[in-house]
């Protein structure tokens, strides 16, 4: 009997593994025929994604090239972060990269030796990108990577509903938002939102407020890169850790457990007025809740002058081009489609961006989200810096923890600012400073 | 001939080319690498810079006062619940073989799912545990979240997922132990307690050294439960050797990541040698 049930079993399997055959050759031959007459029919080519946004945008791009180009494109995701950074070293320095790699850019690029993995871009792209973007996606004056979604910023979400309902107006200072929290505590709401159980998001904050470090220290990113400048003992630097320290009273209890995909929840439950967040938390806001994510409104994160009042842009992922690819007119092909009005019309269709892209005469779509207009004024006046880790190469590695450590109450902003200079060092020796 | 020559020395070349290759260079690129900064292109020579930097730095020598924390704790409570568990598992009760399994669980389970579950369940105000709490009238603390006993609650999920082993161990150490012996126990008029004492625990020492010395090294080199659980945080406060080593690699500070290794190999070996020595001496027969 038992042997019979196998039997029968096994045989099922042989009949449906044949069927499985059969129907994928005959998908692929009739993809074959509709692709003749692409230009890149039958190519194939990988993409390795290192993010931790949404897959919406990059897979319809994907979609809309493949029926455009012919190509066939292998998206392989890692998630962002220290284990990412090890699976793309790794990667890289086992001859095992994919043909294109989505990265950060930036002080990271410099890290991964991008003449030695990464074809050149400069002539092909140079002219066609935001000035920024060109300037953080190079190392040595060398262009690597074209932009893979749009810029996004270090700010300020705010509920626009609870703003109205307590009649509270958009800080212009640091001070003004601290009085905006103590009116909010007041009436028992949970001010300022806390997610450090992921601690890069305990570093928001101090990086968020790069504009405003800038703003009384133009010189402040070279100063540090060249180790003359300390976070401890420039008076705007050690306000930047100041601040996360200022907002702790103000936070949800449960800030050191609660999580960034809580935090999407907690702000659209109106559980947190504030979260000083990447604008990145849209998108995946969006992907929970649709187009309730206009709710919330940005502002940049505060500082003195209130007349200067700016926004702390993040320039996005890059994509680079492996040197060692085989295909490289698929792969040029692909990054041409990937940057046209065509291909970003895509891409903005399936995940409406978190702020402007980075190629020159693309407008954003009328429906952007309501925070990305409120970011597009900071744009259009000017009123916008990179942050630090496009500036300069010498980012410590251990900075979301120091911060997370100072949210936690362990450390005091002095002591953090002096930790966050010892932890730059270890980077800077590394890269060969002279510190 | 010499009897304890028949076989040719060469039959040890296959073993020593792979302990060769797999272990021995390794190990000593590992000790000459520790000493330079180095990249996948090439190295510059800083003698023991990267030694000093883990002893001077308070986010890198906190791990190596952590391991041992970790290391002692995990030990000695496996040791002494295990022994106990083992006791009752191996005395006349029913459904032995029911309670067995049962205790044998949770190592079936993979480290960073019981990471995952326990970081939920330890959630301050979410959580099972503090609900629980919350309905005979305490307030639970924020068992990860708050630094002065993040480390603990780690250490008590790593006790409960590791005393499976350790008691098992026990068991066969226990059932190893000759009946007569309780027996003449019993005719001298010792109780419970005292054939505990006088019998099992010498007669099962060498169960009990295996438990101490796999659990201690186990502690030593601890890293997917604390992992999983918090990532070294809040801040730096359950950073161990092992997490530690692993950040510093991730930031591609390699030079520094070995010359953490190479302490965290010497810590082990300065550690668990004597411990193993002393534990052997302390054997009978």
């Amino acid at each position: 009997m038992k042997k019979k049930v196998i039997s029968l079993l096994l045989s099922l399997a042989m009949i449906g593994s044949l069927a499985g055959c059969s129907g994928g050759s005959e998908e692929s031959a009739s993809g074959d025929a509709a692709s003749s007459d692409l230009p890149y029919a039958g190519e194939e080519i990988s993409i390795l994604w290192v993010s931790n946004s949404t897959m919406d945008g990059i897979n319809a791009l994907i979609d809309a090239a493949e029926a455009k180009l012919g190509l066939t494109v292998n998206l392989e995701q890692v998630p962002g972060g220290e284990d990412g950074d090890n699976v793309v070293k790794t990667r890289l320095a086992s001859g095992d990269m994919a043909d294109l790699l989505s990265y950060n850019c930036g002080a990271l690029l410099s890290s991964l030796n991008p003449s030695e993995y990464f074809e050149d871009l400069t002539a092909d792209y140079a002219d066609k990108l935001d000035e920024n973007f060109v300037n953080a996606a190079s190392s040595d004056g060398v262009l690597y990577g074209i932009p893979a979604t749009a810029s996004q910023a270090g700010a300020v979400l705010y509920n626009v509903e609870m703003y109205e309902e307590y009649g509270l107006e958009v800080p212009k200072t640091w001070d003004e938002f601290l009085a905006n929290c103590e009116v909010l505590k007041e009436a028992g709401e949970t001010a300022v939102l806390g997610t450090d159980a992921d601690s890069w998001t305990s570093q928001v904050t101090y990086l968020g407020d790069h504009y405003n470090v800038l703003a009384e220290d133009p010189t402040f990113a070279e100063e540090f890169e060249a180790g003359q400048a300390k976070y401890a003992s420039t008076p705007a630097g050690l306000e930047s850790f100041q601040k996360i320290a200022d907002i702790v009273p103000y936070m949800n209890e449960d800030h050191m457990a609660t999580t960034y995909d809580d935090g999407c929840d907690i702000m659209m439950e109106d559980g947190a007025a504030h979260w000083i967040i990447l604008t990145s938390a849209l998108s995946n806001i969006y992907e929970l809740y649709g187009d309730e994510v206009n709710r919330l409104g940005c502002f940049g994160v505060p500082g003195d002058d209130a007349e200067n009042a700016g926004l702390t842009v993040w320039e996005p992922n890059a994509i680079y081009m492996n040197k060692n690819t085989e295909k490289a007119d698929a792969v040029k092909a692909f990054m041409d489609f990937y940057i046209s009005t065509e291909g970003l019309d895509a891409l903005a269709a399936a995940e409406p961006p978190c702020g402007p892209y980075c190629v020159k005469g693309y407008e954003l779509p009328e429906d952007a989200y309501t925070a990305v207009k409120d970011m597009q004024t900071y744009f259009d006046a000017g009123l916008t810096n990179v942050a630090l880790e496009f500036q300069t190469a010498v980012k410590g590695s251990n900075c979301a923890s120091i911060c997370q450590e100072l949210a936690s109450g362990q450390t005091t902003p002095e002591e953090a600012a002096a930790k966050y200079d010892e932890d730059c060092e270890k980077q800077a020796v590394q890269l060969g400073l002279d510190w | 001939m010499d009897k304890k020559k028949i076989y040719s020395k060469w039959f040890l070349v296959p073993s020593m080319t792979v302990f060769t290759v797999m272990f021995v260079i390794p190990l000593i690129l590992s000790l000459f690498f520790s000493l330079t900064v180095w990249n996948f292109d090439g190295f510059t020579f800083c003698g023991i810079d990267n030694f000093i930097m883990f002893f001077e730095e308070q986010s890198l020598r906190i791990g190596i006062k952590n391991t041992l924390i970790y290391a002692v704790l995990t030990s000695g409570l496996k040791l002494i619940i295990s022994f106990f568990i083992a006791l009752f598992l191996t005395s006349n009760i029913r459904t032995k073989t029911l309670q067995r399994s049962i205790v044998f669980f949770p190592n079936l389970v993979s480290t960073v799912a019981v990471g995952v579950v326990f970081t939920a369940l330890m959630h301050p105000s979410k959580g099972l545990i503090n609900k629980g709490l919350e309905m005979i009238g305490i307030a639970g603390p924020d068992w990860l979240g708050n630094p002065d006993i993040a480390l603990f609650s780690v250490i008590a999920v790593d006790v409960w997922k590791g005393l499976s082993i350790a008691t098992v161990i026990f068991i066969a150490g226990f059932m190893s132990i000759d009946k007569t012996y309780y027996e003449a126990a019993m005719i001298d008029g010792a109780n419970f307690w005292q054939k505990v004492r006088y019998v099992t625990v010498p007669l099962a020492r060498s169960s009990m050294n295996s438990v101490i010395i796999l659990s201690f090294i186990g502690g030593l080199r601890s890293f997917d439960l604390i992992w999983a659980m918090t990532g070294g945080g809040p801040g730096f406060a359950t950073d161990v050797m092992a997490s530690i080593v692993y950040k510093q690699y991730a930031a591609g500070y390699y030079g520094l990541s070995t010359a953490g290794n190479v302490i965290m190999f010497v810590l082990i070996a300065i550690l668990a040698f004597p411990l193993q020595k002393w534990l052997l001496s302390k054997e009978v027969e």
